[in-house]
Parts: C-alpha cells; sequence; structure tokens
C-alpha cells in the first residue's frame, strides 16, 4: 500500500454529525475524528462539550454550604475531590482554621476513595481488552472499601462528609476495628491483584510498547495525575504541598522504576503507578490511624455564624487536591456584600489530560483506541462515537462503542493464539 | 533550567526588578498544616497588560511551569483572566502557587496567546474565548470547545452584564412543584 | 504462555457466587404475577444486604418540635424543603431530596432524622409517599 508523504497534504473536512449530546447509545459523549491510512492513525482530533450542564452558573446562586453539595456531584467517581478543592479555596478565601484532627479524617477518606477508584479503572482497563473474568475480580474486591465507606460515611458514593472547616462525622474507637480489618482484606489480596495484571502475558502483550507519551510531551502538554507520572514527570500535589496532614506522613512519587527500574511511558507503566498507588494508600490510612490526634472535627459548629463570616470577607482563594485522576483546582471569589460566591471556577483533572490523547494515538491501530484513551482514566468516558475517514476509499463510516470494544477483543483473541 | 530554588519573597522580587511599575499589586500568603505546622505558599501578582508575554517568558526561565487553569472574572467594565501557575514541583514540599492576574477593558479585550511557550495551555484558552468574549491573538486552534456550535454570537455566559445568558436560563423546578 | 488466571477460574467453579441474589434468584417471567403472590405469601424474597447504623435513608420530621426557623430551608442544595408559613411548619419532598442530611446537622432543635429506608422509587413523583410533613 502506498504511503502518504506527509500529513499536511491531506484534507480533512470537519463534518458535524448531529448525534448527541442527548442519544439513547450515548454514555458520556466525546466525539473524536480520526485521519486513518490503513488501519494506522496518522490524525486525531478531539471535540467535547457534550455533557455542559452549567454547574459553574448554579454554583453562583448558592451559598457555599449548598454548593460542597452540587460539587461532589460533578462526577461520581471523584465525588470526594470536588468537594475538598471547594472547602480548601473557601478557607483559603476567608482564612478559616481546620482542626489538627479534622485534617487527618480528611487524608482518609480521600486516600479510602483512592483506592476505590484505582480497583474499579483496573477492572475496566481488563473490560476494554476483553479480560472480563478480572473486571469482576476486581469489582468484587472493590466491594469491601465501598461497605467500609457506608460504614464510615452513610452513604457507598456520595460522601457527604466535608464541611467548610473540617469534616461531618468522626471515626470513633469503635469503628476502628472495622477499618484495620478492611485494610488487612485489601493487604492480603493485594498480592493477588498484582499478580494477575503484572505478570500476566494476556495484558503484557496488549499494552507494553502502546500509547507511549514521552516525557517532554507530558511535561509540555502539563499532564497531571497517574498519566504524567508514568512517563517519569514527577507532579503529585500530595507530595508537592503540605496541605491537609500530608506534610507529616511519609510520601513519595510513584513513577514505573520504582518497580522495574526503568520508565516507558506506554499503558503498561500506568498500570504499574496505578496498582503501586493503591498500595500507598493502604499504607497512608495506617500511618494516618496511628498518629491521628484527638480534638474537635469542626472549627465552627454552627452553620448561620459559619456563612455570616463567609457573607463578610471579600477576598479571593484557590484550593487543589490530588483526585485519583490528577490534580483538581477551584478558584473562588467572594465580593463581601452576600453569600453567593461572585466566581466559582471548577477544573476537574481530565480537562488538562485530553491534549495528551493526541500524540499517545498517533501511529496506534484502530483496535487500540479503547485501551489507550481507557489508560488515562478519563473522567468522561471515551470512544463511543468515533467518526472514520479512510483515505483510500473515500468513504465515512461510523463506529460506535460496542464495535470499537468488539475489535479490541479480536486483537487480544489473536495475539494470544 | 532552575539554578537555586527562590524563596517567595525573591520571585516577586525577581520580577519587580524586571518590570518595575508594570506590576501593580503583589501579595505573598503562607498557611500552615497539619501537626508539624508546615508551611504552603502561595503568591498572588498583578501586572500590566502590556507586558504579559514578557511576565511569561520570564517566568519560563525559572523553570517551566505548570499551568493548572486561566479563570475569569468579569469586573464591571473590566474582564479580569487569571493565570494560575506551580513552580518547583518534583521535590518534597517545595512547591509555590503563582497566580497571575491580567485585567482587560471590555472595549478591546484582546490578549496574546501563550501556546508557544506551554503548549498546554490550549484547552484553558479556548475556554476563556468562548465563555467570556476575549480574543486571543494567535492561538492555533480558535474553535468552541465545551458550547454547542449553535449557540447565539455574542452570548457570553460567565459575564454578568446584558451579554449574559439571563433568558437562556430554564429553571426547571419552578415548573411543577 | 503463562496465564495465571486459569488455576483461579477453575477454583472458582466449586465456591458460592458472591452476589447477593435480591430479589429472587433469577428474573420472573411475570413481574406484576410475582408480587401479588409475594404479598399473598406464597413466595418469598431474599433480603438485602443490612445497612449500617448512620445510613442516610428516608428523612423523618417530628412535628412537634419544630419551631419554624427556616434554617434547614437555607441549607437544603436542592430546594427540596418548603415552608407553610400559616401553620410554621415545613413540608420536605422527598423526590428532590440529595439524602445529604446537612438539614439534620442545622436545626436548632434536632426535630429531623434520616431512616435506613431506601427502597423508595414511585411512579408518581409526588405521592404520598414521597413527601413528609
Amino acid at each position: 500500500m502506498k504511503k502518504k508523504e506527509s500529513v499536511k497534504t491531506t484534507t480533512k473536512t470537519t463534518y458535524q454529525i448531529p448525534i448527541g449530546p442527548i442519544h439513547p447509545a450515548l454514555k458520556e459523549p466525546v466525539m473524536f475524528e480520526f485521519e486513518i491510512d490503513g488501519e494506522r492513525i496518522v490524525d486525531v482530533d478531539v471535540s467535547l462539550g457534550h455533557v455542559h450542564r452549567g454547574i459553574e452558573w448554579a454554583g453562583m446562586q448558592r451559598n457555599p454550604v449548598q454548593i460542597l453539595y452540587l460539587a461532589e456531584r460533578i462526577c461520581g467517581i471523584c465525588s470526594y475531590s470536588h468537594p475538598i478543592a471547594f472547602a480548601r479555596a473557601v478557607e483559603n478565601a476567608c482564612d478559616i482554621e481546620v482542626p489538627e484532627r479534622a485534617e487527618y479524617l480528611r487524608v482518609i477518606h480521600g486516600e479510602l476513595e483512592r483506592i476505590c477508584s484505582h480497583i474499579l479503572w483496573a477492572g475496566v482497563a481488563a473490560h476494554e481488552i476483553g479480560f472480563d473474568t478480572v473486571l469482576f475480580l476486581t469489582w468484587e474486591m472493590r466491594e469491601k472499601a465501598l461497605d467500609l465507606t457506608e460504614y464510615l460515611t452513610g452513604n457507598r458514593v456520595t460522601k457527604a462528609i466535608i464541611m467548610i472547616g473540617g469534616v461531618r462525622r468522626d471515626i470513633t474507637s469503635d469503628m476502628v476495628p472495622k477499618v484495620q480489618e478492611t485494610l488487612k482484606y485489601f493487604k492480603d489480596n493485594f498480592e493477588k491483584l498484582r499478580h494477575i495484571f503484572l505478570d500476566d502475558k494476556t495484558v503484557r502483550l496488549r499494552s507494553q510498547g502502546c500509547g507511549v507519551l514521552t516525557y517532554d510531551d507530558a511535561l509540555k502538554l502539563c499532564a497531571i495525575g497517574p498519566t504524567t507520572r508514568a512517563s517519569g514527570v514527577k507532579k503529585d500535589v500530595r507530595v508537592d504541598q503540605a496541605y491537609a496532614a500530608y506534610g507529616d506522613l511519609d510520601i513519595d512519587y510513584m513513577t514505573p522504576d520504582v518497580l522495574t527500574g526503568e520508565v516507558n511511558g506506554d499503558v503498561y507503566d500506568r498500570i504499574i503507578v496505578r496498582l503501586l498507588e493503591v498500595k500507598q494508600s493502604i499504607d497512608l490510612i495506617e500511618q494516618c490511624l496511628d498518629k491521628m490526634p484527638s480534638g474537635d472535627i469542626l472549627s465552627e459548629p454552627k452553620i448561620p455564624k459559619l456563612l455570616a463570616r463567609v457573607k463578610k470577607t471579600a477576598g479571593e482563594g484557590i484550593g487543589r487536591h490530588e483526585a485519583p485522576r490528577g490534580e483538581v483546582i477551584h478558584y473562588v471569589k467572594f465580593d463581601g456584600e452576600n453569600d453567593n460566591p461572585y466566581t466559582w471556577k471548577a477544573r476537574a483533572p481530565t480537562y488538562n489530560n485530553i491534549l495528551p490523547w493526541i500524540p499517545m494515538l498517533k501511529g496506534e491501530q484502530i483496535a487500540d483506541i479503547p485501551i489507550v484513551a481507557a489508560s488515562t482514566d478519563p473522567c468522561i468516558s471515551c470512544t463511543n462515537r468515533v467518526t472514520i475517514v479512510d483515505n483510500d476509499k473515500n468513504s465515512r463510516y461510523i463506529l460506535n462503542r460496542e464495535e470499537l470494544h468488539r475489535m479490541s477483543i479480536e486483537k487480544t483473541r489473536r495475539l494470544t493464539r | 533550567m532552575s539554578k537555586k530554588k527562590m524563596s517567595p519573597e525573591e520571585i516577586v522580587k525577581y520580577f519587580k526588578d524586571e518590570f518595575k511599575a508594570k506590576v501593580k499589586d503583589s501579595r505573598v500568603e503562607k498557611r500552615v498544616a497539619g501537626v508539624k505546622k508546615k508551611e504552603f505558599v502561595n503568591i498572588w501578582l498583578k501586572i500590566d497588560k502590556s507586558v504579559f508575554k514578557d511576565v511569561i517568558k520570564h517566568l519560563c526561565d525559572i523553570q517551566f511551569p505548570h499551568l493548572a487553569v486561566v479563570s475569569g472574572n468579569d469586573l464591571g467594565s473590566t474582564i479580569e483572566l487569571i493565570y494560575h501557575f506551580s513552580l518547583y514541583y518534583g521535590e518534597r514540599l517545595n512547591e509555590v502557587s503563582l497566580n497571575i492576574s491580567v485585567e482587560l477593558p471590555k472595549s478591546n479585550p484582546v490578549i496574546e496567546t501563550i501556546c508557544d511557550y506551554i503548549p498546554g495551555a490550549l484547552t484553558t484558552e479556548r475556554e476563556k474565548q468562548e465563555m467570556l468574549g476575549v480574543k486571543i491573538r494567535g492561538i492555533p486552534d480558535s474553535r468552541r470547545l465545551f458550547l454547542p456550535d449553535d449557540f447565539p454570537e455574542g452570548v457570553y455566559p460567565w459575564r454578568k452584564d446584558e451579554t449574559g445568558p439571563k433568558d437562556m436560563v430554564r429553571n426547571l423546578h419552578e415548573v411543577k412543584k | 504462555m503463562r496465564f495465571t488466571m486459569i488455576p483461579r477460574v477453575f477454583m472458582q467453579m466449586f465456591k458460592k457466587p458472591w452476589t447477593n441474589k435480591f430479589p429472587a434468584k433469577y428474573q420472573p417471567s411475570n413481574t406484576t404475577k410475582y408480587l401479588a403472590e409475594v404479598s399473598e405469601g406464597k413466595a418469598k424474597i431474599n433480603p438485602p444486604i443490612e445497612t449500617p447504623p448512620g445510613f442516610r435513608g428516608k428523612i423523618q420530621y417530628d412535628r412537634e418540635k419544630c419551631i419554624g426557623c427556616q434554617l434547614c430551608i437555607k441549607v437544603c442544595p436542592s430546594g427540596a424543603i418548603e415552608f407553610k408559613p400559616d401553620e410554621k411548619k415545613i413540608k420536605i419532598y422527598v423526590a428532590r431530596c440529595t439524602f445529604c442530611s446537612q438539614c439534620n446537622d442545622v436545626c436548632p432543635v434536632n426535630c429531623l432524622s434520616m431512616s435506613d429506608e431506601f427502597l423508595l422509587a414511585d411512579a408518581d413523583l409526588y405521592s404520598k409517599d414521597l413527601i413528609v410533613e
């Protein structure tokens, strides 16, 4: 087959197909447009915005206590990260101090959420390869973490445990045995999880050498989270900045050379980074339980006084947190007259991780699209609407999510024969 | 790259020495956290828009910064853009958050792009163009990002004046109770 | 070829399944007939897993203690609480409630609490079960 000389001589007609944002076949819509040559991807274009809900505008009509619950529903899986970043932003703007015991409790809940999220991702990544048995096995392990979350906060997913100035519920001494029992379960089963993912030949065949993001690209495109740590860039808000109780704990950057000694930046490295982070989270929760000081959990228990204090302040503040997918940052500005914020900007971690998709996908095959896009753990689910422009046959056809998934599974079968 | 790590006051002085009167305001905030009371630092700088590109170049000389996001404020007759950077990541407890804010008059809301220094700024610059009506000169890709293509031109959702989306909002919960 | 999952899959054939089969082991062919049989006592429903203490289910309201201060209305994120000015009591629409229990925390006389009821699905959003007053 004749290869085209350069990408720039090909023409791309961006054709808007009116499907979405609301369509029965879509889950979380992102539209890609690929330019392909045979089976190889030559160029990629991403278009977003199909789930734009106007949350920031809705937040500006509410007071800070109500915005905490609105922020929780920005995303289901990072439903702890957004309220805590917002609470930190308000505490930064209004100069509210958080008691020490509350800071340790915040760390415990944050790390518990990280364990749930990374195990969920491990199952989803296995499903994209076609390895459904591992999906069910890992999600069974995740049920234990969700049971613990329900015991500590009252609900499995929307925890509602953060309040401006502290946390709402305490971990009393009769709750500690249950926490330790769950941690012991995870420590015993972590080796099982690691053995399945990192030693299995199927997973290695599909993921090594695939979807590479180099160190320079990750740095220049401002990528965040495990995506960038797998390429060797050391960026982690918990280690870089002293917030909550992370300044007291023993924590370090998790890059793939901790386990294997070399950094490649491919999908296999991202699996390594996430599994190492699960182990790190278990260790951090144990450290917190040992070192937790006593004291109160809220600096201002009476809500009307808190709202009155917010109403009088005129200032701005930012709050950052390391969510399972990367750095979350919220910016809030108060004008000193009402308690609704004048401006609220919430930035989810996947926002920065969209541009790295382009260098990662160039040169790959179509059947690799699900696993490469899922390896960055997007909070908007990837590739359920893909338009293929076939240069040779001059035709356009649409592959939806089910067909892409099927192609990905068939590639696994071909490789393992 | 970086010579030695500068303290927050030295960073502010570094910008003030180079740009003198164009740095209009600066603020260094230090807060502590945890039992051991380790501190973290936020620096806020307010600069004039005429030296914006040089300030960014000056910043890249310290260390390649991490651009978190650009947030925007509508202050009546001006639009304020705040660029949230962070420096000195990569070593334990060394990071400094640097927030640079620029004010643009509403009659001429034009600013240069920083995509030639920091390619990762493309997503956030596209968002500012459609949400606030700011024109970014030299941006490689100026299509809409989050708003649909049939959203009316000239309506900017983050503005609080007459170009805001007031009549485009439907309060569903007041429809039937 | 080393496939580490094969011994584990083999062992799974001899283990009990992890799923709790709520409400029945297999989907009944006629759901309304099955529900009628349950109410007569002929068929059984597997119970759901027990909820822990502190679970945030449907809200419960003690009318006598309420003083009509309207603080709960101020902090409700979804506007699910309505004030009745003539009686100085409140009316809660469970269909809009987000189960955050912020109103419980803010009430000065502790007249609101969360039960452990979570099977609340209904076709009519404003039916009797879903309005608490």
